[in-house]
Protein backbone atom coordinates (compact mmCIF):
# COMPACT_ATOMS: atom_id res chain seq x y z
CA UNK A 1 0.00 0.00 0.00
CA UNK A 2 1.57 3.15 -1.10
CA UNK A 3 1.31 5.67 2.15
CA UNK A 4 1.57 9.82 0.98
CA UNK A 5 3.54 12.48 2.39
CA UNK A 6 2.24 15.46 3.10
CA UNK A 7 4.49 16.88 -0.03
CA UNK A 8 2.56 14.62 -2.37
CA UNK A 9 -1.00 15.47 -1.12
CA UNK A 10 -0.06 19.57 -1.77
CA UNK A 11 1.10 18.07 -4.97
CA UNK A 12 -1.63 16.41 -5.95
CA UNK A 13 -4.00 19.37 -5.03
CA UNK A 14 -2.00 22.07 -7.12
CA UNK A 15 -1.63 19.84 -10.14
CA UNK A 16 -5.63 19.31 -9.93
CA UNK A 17 -6.01 23.12 -9.52
CA UNK A 18 -4.12 23.47 -12.82
CA UNK A 19 -5.05 20.92 -15.00
CA UNK A 20 -9.14 20.95 -13.63
CA UNK A 21 -10.16 23.90 -11.45
CA UNK A 22 -11.25 21.50 -9.07
CA UNK A 23 -9.84 22.69 -5.53
CA UNK A 24 -9.18 19.57 -2.81
CA UNK A 25 -7.61 22.36 -0.58
CA UNK A 26 -11.15 22.09 1.08
CA UNK A 27 -11.06 18.61 2.00
CA UNK A 28 -10.20 17.59 5.07
CA UNK A 29 -6.57 16.19 5.09
CA UNK A 30 -6.97 12.92 6.88
CA UNK A 31 -9.94 11.64 4.66
CA UNK A 32 -8.35 12.88 1.64
CA UNK A 33 -4.99 10.75 2.22
CA UNK A 34 -7.13 8.05 2.88
CA UNK A 35 -9.03 8.16 -0.58
CA UNK A 36 -5.88 9.17 -2.59
CA UNK A 37 -4.39 6.14 -1.35
CA UNK A 38 -7.44 4.47 -2.13
CA UNK A 39 -7.69 5.31 -5.76
CA UNK A 40 -4.33 4.73 -6.13
CA UNK A 41 -4.25 0.77 -4.98
CA UNK A 42 -7.65 0.75 -7.10
CA UNK A 43 -5.48 1.75 -10.30
CA UNK A 44 -2.97 -0.97 -9.68
CA UNK A 45 -0.51 2.69 -9.50
CA UNK A 46 2.53 1.92 -7.73
CA UNK A 47 3.31 5.70 -6.56
CA UNK A 48 2.29 9.06 -6.09
CA UNK A 49 4.58 9.83 -9.34
CA UNK A 50 2.27 7.53 -11.44
CA UNK A 51 -0.65 8.87 -10.13
CA UNK A 52 0.72 12.36 -10.92
CA UNK A 53 1.11 11.34 -14.49
CA UNK A 54 -1.85 9.77 -15.11
CA UNK A 55 -3.77 12.59 -13.90
CA UNK A 56 -1.79 15.14 -16.46
CA UNK A 57 -1.47 12.86 -19.41
CA UNK A 58 -4.94 10.90 -19.27
CA UNK A 59 -7.50 13.91 -18.91
CA UNK A 60 -10.43 11.34 -19.36
CA UNK A 61 -9.16 9.90 -16.20
CA UNK A 62 -10.49 12.77 -13.52
CA UNK A 63 -14.06 11.70 -13.81
CA UNK A 64 -13.00 8.25 -12.88
CA UNK A 65 -11.04 9.80 -10.45
CA UNK A 66 -13.74 12.07 -8.37
CA UNK A 67 -15.89 9.17 -8.63
CA UNK A 68 -13.37 6.89 -6.84
CA UNK A 69 -12.19 9.80 -4.28
CA UNK A 70 -15.92 10.55 -3.00
CA UNK A 71 -16.60 8.38 -0.28
CA UNK A 72 -19.36 6.42 -1.33
CA UNK A 73 -22.07 5.58 1.00
CA UNK A 74 -21.70 1.92 2.17
CA UNK A 75 -25.53 1.17 2.88
CA UNK A 76 -29.25 1.76 2.38
CA UNK A 77 -31.28 3.35 5.03
CA UNK A 78 -28.24 4.57 6.79
CA UNK A 79 -29.59 5.31 10.75
CA UNK A 80 -33.35 3.67 9.91
CA UNK A 81 -34.55 6.01 12.72
CA UNK A 82 -33.61 9.20 10.53
CA UNK A 83 -36.18 7.44 7.61
CA UNK A 84 -38.79 6.84 10.36
CA UNK A 85 -38.66 10.08 11.59
CA UNK A 86 -38.97 11.48 7.63
CA UNK A 87 -41.85 8.91 7.04
CA UNK A 88 -43.43 9.65 10.78
CA UNK A 89 -43.29 13.06 11.64
CA UNK A 90 -42.07 14.86 8.15
CA UNK A 91 -43.98 13.81 6.08
CA UNK A 92 -47.36 13.68 7.72
CA UNK A 93 -46.71 17.25 8.44
CA UNK A 94 -47.12 19.03 5.17
CA UNK A 95 -50.13 20.15 4.29
CA UNK A 96 -51.92 19.37 0.65
CA UNK A 97 -50.23 23.10 -0.15
CA UNK A 98 -46.70 22.50 0.76
CA UNK A 99 -46.45 19.38 -1.53
CA UNK A 100 -47.20 21.55 -4.69
CA UNK A 101 -44.19 22.03 -6.55
CA UNK A 102 -42.09 20.16 -3.50
CA UNK A 103 -38.46 19.69 -4.62
CA UNK A 104 -35.85 17.44 -2.47
CA UNK A 105 -32.07 17.85 -3.00
CA UNK A 106 -29.46 15.70 -2.47
CA UNK A 107 -25.88 17.23 -2.96
CA UNK A 108 -23.57 14.76 -3.18
CA UNK A 109 -24.69 11.59 -4.38
CA UNK A 110 -21.94 8.52 -5.18
CA UNK A 111 -23.21 5.42 -5.29
CA UNK A 112 -27.13 6.23 -4.87
CA UNK A 113 -27.18 4.47 -1.20
CA UNK A 114 -29.18 7.43 -0.21
CA UNK A 115 -31.40 8.47 -2.81
CA UNK A 116 -32.98 4.73 -3.61
CA UNK A 117 -33.39 5.05 0.22
CA UNK A 118 -35.39 7.89 -0.52
CA UNK A 119 -37.09 6.81 -2.94
CA UNK A 120 -38.32 3.69 -1.73
CA UNK A 121 -39.50 5.83 0.83
CA UNK A 122 -41.57 8.21 -1.00
CA UNK A 123 -42.79 4.99 -3.14
CA UNK A 124 -43.78 3.85 0.02
CA UNK A 125 -45.99 6.75 1.16
CA UNK A 126 -46.90 7.19 -2.06
CA UNK A 127 -45.20 10.35 -2.52
CA UNK A 128 -42.58 9.60 -5.37
CA UNK A 129 -44.32 10.87 -8.48
CA UNK A 130 -45.33 14.01 -6.41
CA UNK A 131 -42.20 15.63 -5.87
CA UNK A 132 -39.23 16.31 -7.56
CA UNK A 133 -35.72 15.37 -6.88
CA UNK A 134 -32.58 16.76 -7.75
CA UNK A 135 -29.24 14.81 -7.25
CA UNK A 136 -25.62 16.29 -7.51
CA UNK A 137 -22.44 14.53 -8.20
CA UNK A 138 -19.24 16.05 -8.95
CA UNK A 139 -18.43 13.06 -11.37
CA UNK A 140 -20.30 11.86 -14.81
CA UNK A 141 -18.92 8.75 -13.70
CA UNK A 142 -20.83 8.61 -10.14
CA UNK A 143 -24.48 9.47 -12.11
CA UNK A 144 -23.91 6.62 -14.78
CA UNK A 145 -23.19 4.34 -11.96
CA UNK A 146 -26.27 5.38 -9.54
CA UNK A 147 -28.44 5.40 -12.99
CA UNK A 148 -27.59 1.17 -13.71
CA UNK A 149 -28.41 0.50 -10.20
CA UNK A 150 -25.71 -1.89 -9.92
CA UNK A 151 -24.35 -2.32 -6.83
CA UNK A 152 -22.06 -5.21 -5.44
CA UNK A 153 -23.92 -7.89 -3.77
CA UNK A 154 -22.01 -8.18 -0.64
CA UNK A 155 -22.46 -4.21 0.60
CA UNK A 156 -26.61 -5.63 0.23
CA UNK A 157 -26.81 -7.29 3.96
CA UNK A 158 -26.28 -4.26 5.85
CA UNK A 159 -29.26 -2.32 3.79
CA UNK A 160 -31.47 -5.20 4.21
CA UNK A 161 -30.88 -4.83 7.77
CA UNK A 162 -31.46 -1.56 8.22
CA UNK A 163 -34.46 -1.50 6.13
CA UNK A 164 -36.14 -3.82 8.39
CA UNK A 165 -35.03 -1.61 11.39
CA UNK A 166 -37.03 1.34 9.19
CA UNK A 167 -39.95 -0.99 9.32
CA UNK A 168 -40.93 -0.75 5.51
CA UNK A 169 -43.85 -2.08 3.42
CA UNK A 170 -42.33 -4.56 2.40
CA UNK A 171 -38.78 -6.47 1.82
CA UNK A 172 -35.73 -4.49 0.12
CA UNK A 173 -35.26 -7.67 -2.08
CA UNK A 174 -38.24 -6.51 -3.99
CA UNK A 175 -36.53 -3.72 -4.95
CA UNK A 176 -33.49 -4.85 -6.91
CA UNK A 177 -32.89 -8.18 -8.36
CA UNK A 178 -30.01 -10.44 -7.97
CA UNK A 179 -27.05 -11.26 -11.09
CA UNK A 180 -23.97 -13.05 -9.93
CA UNK A 181 -21.85 -10.23 -7.73
CA UNK A 182 -24.16 -7.28 -7.96
CA UNK A 183 -27.79 -6.48 -7.37
CA UNK A 184 -29.17 -4.61 -9.79
CA UNK A 185 -32.07 -2.05 -8.03
CA UNK A 186 -35.32 -1.03 -9.78
CA UNK A 187 -33.86 2.09 -11.44
CA UNK A 188 -37.38 3.09 -12.40
CA UNK A 189 -37.45 4.43 -8.62
CA UNK A 190 -35.23 7.26 -10.04
CA UNK A 191 -36.85 7.91 -13.52
CA UNK A 192 -37.95 11.29 -12.40
CA UNK A 193 -34.54 12.52 -10.90
CA UNK A 194 -32.70 15.09 -11.89
CA UNK A 195 -29.38 14.82 -11.94
CA UNK A 196 -27.02 17.70 -11.85
CA UNK A 197 -23.49 17.94 -12.28
CA UNK A 198 -21.30 20.24 -9.99
CA UNK A 199 -18.10 20.90 -8.48
CA UNK A 200 -17.11 21.69 -4.51
CA UNK A 201 -18.56 24.94 -4.62
CA UNK A 202 -22.02 23.86 -5.51
CA UNK A 203 -22.34 26.62 -8.19
CA UNK A 204 -24.92 24.78 -9.85
CA UNK A 205 -27.54 24.57 -6.28
CA UNK A 206 -31.17 24.37 -7.48
CA UNK A 207 -33.48 26.89 -5.61
CA UNK A 208 -36.61 26.71 -3.26
CA UNK A 209 -35.92 23.91 -1.58
CA UNK A 210 -38.29 22.43 0.41
CA UNK A 211 -35.64 19.48 2.13
CA UNK A 212 -32.33 18.90 1.56
CA UNK A 213 -30.78 15.34 2.38
CA UNK A 214 -27.05 15.73 3.16
CA UNK A 215 -26.05 13.51 5.74
CA UNK A 216 -22.24 12.32 6.27
CA UNK A 217 -21.15 14.72 3.50
CA UNK A 218 -19.55 18.21 5.17
CA UNK A 219 -17.11 15.62 7.19
CA UNK A 220 -15.16 15.46 4.29
CA UNK A 221 -14.42 19.09 4.23
CA UNK A 222 -12.35 21.34 6.80
CA UNK A 223 -14.57 24.10 8.66
CA UNK A 224 -13.53 27.01 6.96
CA UNK A 225 -15.42 25.02 3.69
CA UNK A 226 -18.31 23.28 6.03
CA UNK A 227 -19.56 26.82 6.34
CA UNK A 228 -19.24 27.73 3.29
CA UNK A 229 -21.51 24.78 2.19
CA UNK A 230 -24.18 25.59 5.13
CA UNK A 231 -24.61 28.90 3.52
CA UNK A 232 -24.78 27.39 0.08
CA UNK A 233 -27.33 25.33 1.20
CA UNK A 234 -29.13 28.17 3.43
CA UNK A 235 -29.17 30.13 -0.20
CA UNK A 236 -30.87 27.08 -1.87
CA UNK A 237 -33.67 26.24 0.85
CA UNK A 238 -36.77 27.93 0.54
CA UNK A 239 -38.49 29.65 3.98
CA UNK A 240 -38.38 27.38 6.31
CA UNK A 241 -36.67 24.24 4.59
CA UNK A 242 -35.33 21.65 6.34
CA UNK A 243 -32.14 20.28 6.03
CA UNK A 244 -30.89 16.97 7.88
CA UNK A 245 -26.75 16.50 8.45
CA UNK A 246 -25.15 13.41 9.70
CA UNK A 247 -25.74 12.39 13.01
CA UNK A 248 -22.44 13.12 14.18
CA UNK A 249 -22.28 16.23 12.20
CA UNK A 250 -22.86 19.25 13.84
CA UNK A 251 -23.79 23.02 13.16
CA UNK A 252 -21.14 24.16 15.38
CA UNK A 253 -21.99 26.80 18.04
CA UNK A 254 -20.09 29.96 17.58
CA UNK A 255 -19.98 29.71 13.44
CA UNK A 256 -21.73 31.94 11.25
CA UNK A 257 -23.61 28.81 9.93
CA UNK A 258 -25.13 28.57 13.43
CA UNK A 259 -27.25 31.81 12.95
CA UNK A 260 -28.50 30.19 9.45
CA UNK A 261 -30.17 27.22 10.95
CA UNK A 262 -31.93 26.21 13.93
CA UNK A 263 -32.20 22.75 15.27
CA UNK A 264 -35.62 21.09 14.33
CA UNK A 265 -34.60 17.09 15.91
CA UNK A 266 -31.33 17.16 17.31
CA UNK A 267 -31.47 13.43 17.62
CA UNK A 268 -31.21 13.19 14.34
CA UNK A 269 -29.31 16.04 12.96
CA UNK A 270 -32.76 17.74 11.34
CA UNK A 271 -32.75 21.34 11.01
CA UNK A 272 -34.61 24.36 9.74
CA UNK A 273 -33.59 27.02 7.81
CA UNK A 274 -33.76 30.52 9.75
CA UNK A 275 -35.04 33.70 7.81
CA UNK A 276 -32.23 36.02 8.30
CA UNK B 1 9.20 13.37 27.42
CA UNK B 2 6.50 15.67 26.05
CA UNK B 3 3.50 13.67 24.50
CA UNK B 4 0.51 15.04 22.42
CA UNK B 5 -2.19 12.44 23.45
CA UNK B 6 -2.90 8.73 24.34
CA UNK B 7 -5.16 6.24 21.61
CA UNK B 8 -6.60 2.82 23.19
CA UNK B 9 -8.09 0.56 21.25
CA UNK B 10 -9.76 -2.09 22.52
CA UNK B 11 -13.01 -4.81 21.78
CA UNK B 12 -14.32 -7.69 23.33
CA UNK B 13 -13.05 -8.13 26.62
CA UNK B 14 -11.93 -4.26 27.21
CA UNK B 15 -14.59 -2.81 28.75
CA UNK B 16 -13.40 -3.42 32.35
CA UNK B 17 -9.98 -2.31 31.83
CA UNK B 18 -10.93 0.99 29.83
CA UNK B 19 -13.34 1.51 32.65
CA UNK B 20 -10.02 1.15 35.60
CA UNK B 21 -8.32 3.39 33.36
CA UNK B 22 -10.75 5.66 33.39
CA UNK B 23 -11.43 5.83 36.58
CA UNK B 24 -8.21 6.08 37.72
CA UNK B 25 -7.15 9.17 35.77
CA UNK B 26 -8.11 12.42 36.78
CA UNK B 27 -9.14 15.40 35.20
CA UNK B 28 -5.63 16.96 35.36
CA UNK B 29 -4.49 14.56 33.28
CA UNK B 30 -2.50 16.09 31.07
CA UNK B 31 -3.63 14.69 27.68
CA UNK B 32 -6.63 13.79 25.66
CA UNK B 33 -7.18 10.02 25.43
CA UNK B 34 -8.55 8.64 22.08
CA UNK B 35 -10.62 5.71 22.52
CA UNK B 36 -11.34 3.30 19.53
CA UNK B 37 -13.31 0.66 20.52
CA UNK B 38 -15.77 -1.93 18.71
CA UNK B 39 -19.32 -1.35 19.35
CA UNK B 40 -22.49 -2.17 17.72
CA UNK B 41 -23.14 -0.25 14.98
CA UNK B 42 -26.84 0.75 15.71
CA UNK B 43 -26.70 1.22 19.61
CA UNK B 44 -26.03 4.72 19.03
CA UNK B 45 -26.59 5.57 22.69
CA UNK B 46 -25.79 4.14 26.35
CA UNK B 47 -21.73 3.21 25.52
CA UNK B 48 -20.83 6.68 27.09
CA UNK B 49 -23.49 6.60 29.68
CA UNK B 50 -22.19 3.19 30.72
CA UNK B 51 -18.31 3.93 30.33
CA UNK B 52 -18.81 7.45 32.42
CA UNK B 53 -20.81 5.61 35.62
CA UNK B 54 -17.13 5.60 37.12
CA UNK B 55 -14.85 7.32 35.11
CA UNK B 56 -13.21 10.05 36.62
CA UNK B 57 -12.58 12.31 33.59
CA UNK B 58 -15.44 13.35 30.60
CA UNK B 59 -15.80 11.26 27.75
CA UNK B 60 -17.30 12.53 24.85
CA UNK B 61 -18.33 10.80 22.05
CA UNK B 62 -17.46 13.86 19.41
CA UNK B 63 -18.67 15.17 16.40
CA UNK B 64 -16.67 15.91 13.20
CA UNK B 65 -13.76 18.53 13.75
CA UNK B 66 -14.23 18.77 17.63
CA UNK B 67 -11.01 20.07 19.00
CA UNK B 68 -9.24 17.50 21.33
CA UNK B 69 -8.87 18.62 25.13
CA UNK B 70 -6.44 17.13 27.84
CA UNK B 71 -7.80 15.60 30.99
CA UNK B 72 -11.13 14.31 28.57
CA UNK B 73 -11.72 10.90 26.72
CA UNK B 74 -12.88 10.29 23.29
CA UNK B 75 -14.90 8.07 22.41
CA UNK B 76 -15.04 6.76 18.65
CA UNK B 77 -19.01 7.17 17.69
CA UNK B 78 -20.77 4.23 16.55
CA UNK B 79 -20.77 3.43 12.60
CA UNK B 80 -17.74 6.05 12.03
CA UNK B 81 -14.32 5.96 11.80
CA UNK B 82 -12.04 8.25 13.64
CA UNK B 83 -9.35 9.99 12.21
CA UNK B 84 -7.54 12.68 14.07
CA UNK B 85 -6.01 15.60 12.35
CA UNK B 86 -3.20 17.63 12.43
CA UNK B 87 -4.49 20.16 13.98
CA UNK B 88 -5.67 18.24 17.59
CA UNK B 89 -9.21 17.72 15.66
CA UNK B 90 -11.35 14.94 14.98
CA UNK B 91 -12.47 14.13 11.67
CA UNK B 92 -14.95 11.94 11.35
CA UNK B 93 -15.78 9.40 7.89
CA UNK B 94 -18.33 7.08 7.00
CA UNK B 95 -16.42 4.99 4.24
CA UNK B 96 -16.43 1.41 4.22
CA UNK B 97 -15.36 -0.55 7.15
CA UNK B 98 -12.22 -2.09 7.37
CA UNK B 99 -11.74 -4.99 8.34
CA UNK B 100 -15.09 -5.41 8.90
CA UNK B 101 -15.16 -2.77 11.49
CA UNK B 102 -16.47 0.58 11.40
CA UNK B 103 -15.20 2.26 13.90
CA UNK B 104 -11.60 0.85 12.74
CA UNK B 105 -8.87 0.65 15.54
CA UNK B 106 -6.27 1.14 12.72
CA UNK B 107 -7.19 4.07 11.22
CA UNK B 108 -7.69 5.70 14.19
CA UNK B 109 -4.26 4.47 15.00
CA UNK B 110 -2.85 5.61 12.20
CA UNK B 111 -3.98 8.78 11.62
CA UNK B 112 -3.24 9.40 15.20
CA UNK B 113 0.78 8.39 14.65
CA UNK B 114 0.59 10.77 11.46
CA UNK B 115 -0.56 13.67 14.01
CA UNK B 116 1.75 13.41 16.75
CA UNK B 117 4.57 11.19 15.82
CA UNK B 118 7.12 10.18 18.54
CA UNK B 119 4.56 12.05 20.82
CA UNK B 120 1.86 9.32 20.79
CA UNK B 121 1.57 6.57 23.43
CA UNK B 122 -0.45 3.55 22.16
CA UNK B 123 -2.06 1.41 23.61
CA UNK B 124 -3.52 -1.96 22.37
CA UNK B 125 -6.42 -3.91 25.05
CA UNK B 126 -7.73 -7.10 24.91
CA UNK B 127 -10.07 -8.12 22.17
CA UNK B 128 -11.30 -10.49 19.14
CA UNK B 129 -9.95 -9.49 16.08
CA UNK B 130 -6.71 -8.42 14.48
CA UNK B 131 -7.86 -4.98 13.88
CA UNK B 132 -5.02 -2.69 16.03
CA UNK B 133 -2.39 -4.17 15.20
CA UNK B 134 -1.22 -2.69 11.86
CA UNK B 135 -2.13 0.60 13.61
CA UNK B 136 0.27 -0.11 16.61
CA UNK B 137 2.84 -0.77 14.01
CA UNK B 138 2.03 2.74 12.53
CA UNK B 139 3.09 4.25 16.00
CA UNK B 140 6.04 2.42 17.16
CA UNK B 141 6.96 3.20 13.28
CA UNK B 142 7.02 6.86 13.93
CA UNK B 143 8.72 6.87 17.06
CA UNK B 144 5.51 6.72 19.77
CA UNK B 145 5.72 4.49 22.53
CA UNK B 146 3.40 0.82 22.03
CA UNK B 147 2.16 -0.87 25.02
CA UNK B 148 0.40 -4.33 24.27
CA UNK B 149 -1.91 -5.61 27.49
CA UNK B 150 -0.75 -9.20 28.48
CA UNK B 151 -2.48 -11.51 26.00
CA UNK B 152 -2.07 -14.10 29.62
CA UNK B 153 -4.50 -11.31 31.30
CA UNK B 154 -6.61 -10.34 28.33
CA UNK B 155 -10.12 -12.05 28.34
CA UNK B 156 -9.59 -12.44 24.64
CA UNK B 157 -6.35 -12.75 23.47
CA UNK B 158 -6.12 -12.58 19.50
CA UNK B 159 -6.09 -8.22 19.49
CA UNK B 160 -3.03 -8.65 21.70
CA UNK B 161 -1.35 -11.28 20.41
CA UNK B 162 -1.86 -9.97 16.52
CA UNK B 163 -0.44 -6.50 18.11
CA UNK B 164 2.82 -8.45 19.05
CA UNK B 165 3.34 -10.45 16.17
CA UNK B 166 3.18 -7.07 14.06
CA UNK B 167 5.64 -5.08 16.13
CA UNK B 168 8.35 -4.95 18.72
CA UNK B 169 6.18 -3.00 21.20
CA UNK B 170 7.75 -1.42 23.94
CA UNK B 171 5.98 -2.78 26.94
CA UNK B 172 3.91 -5.55 27.67
CA UNK B 173 1.87 -4.62 30.92
CA UNK B 174 -0.87 -5.84 33.11
CA UNK B 175 -3.60 -3.87 33.24
CA UNK B 176 -2.40 -2.45 36.79
CA UNK B 177 0.88 -1.48 34.73
CA UNK B 178 -1.08 0.15 32.27
CA UNK B 179 -2.86 2.09 34.52
CA UNK B 180 0.69 3.02 36.83
CA UNK B 181 2.50 4.18 33.16
CA UNK B 182 -0.71 6.68 32.83
CA UNK B 183 -0.42 7.88 36.17
CA UNK B 184 3.04 8.71 35.65
CA UNK B 185 3.08 11.00 32.82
Amino acid sequence: MVELGIVDIREIIRLIINHYNFDFSSFSLTSFKYRLEHVIAKNNLNSAESLFRKLTDEPDFFDVFLHQLCVPSSEMFRDPSVWRWLRESYFPSLEEKHLMNFKIWLPYCVSGGELYSLAILLKEIDLLNTVKIFATSFSNNSIEDIKSGVYPFKKNEVSIENYKRFQGDSDLSNYFKREKYNVVRDTSLIKNVEFIKDDINFNNAPKNIKLILMRNVVIYFNPSHQEKVLKTMHESLSAYGTLIIGLKEQIKPNTNAQGLFEAVELNESVYKRKVV
Amino acid sequence: MNYKAVIIGGSAGSFQIVTRILNSLNPSFPLPVLLCLHRLKHVRSGFVEALSLKSNIPIYEPSDKDQLKSGCAYLAPANYHMFIELANRISLSADEPVNHSRPSIDLSFITAANAYREKLIGIILSGANRDGALGLKKVGDNGGVTIVQDPLESEVKTMPESALQHTKVDYVYSSDQIIKFLLKL
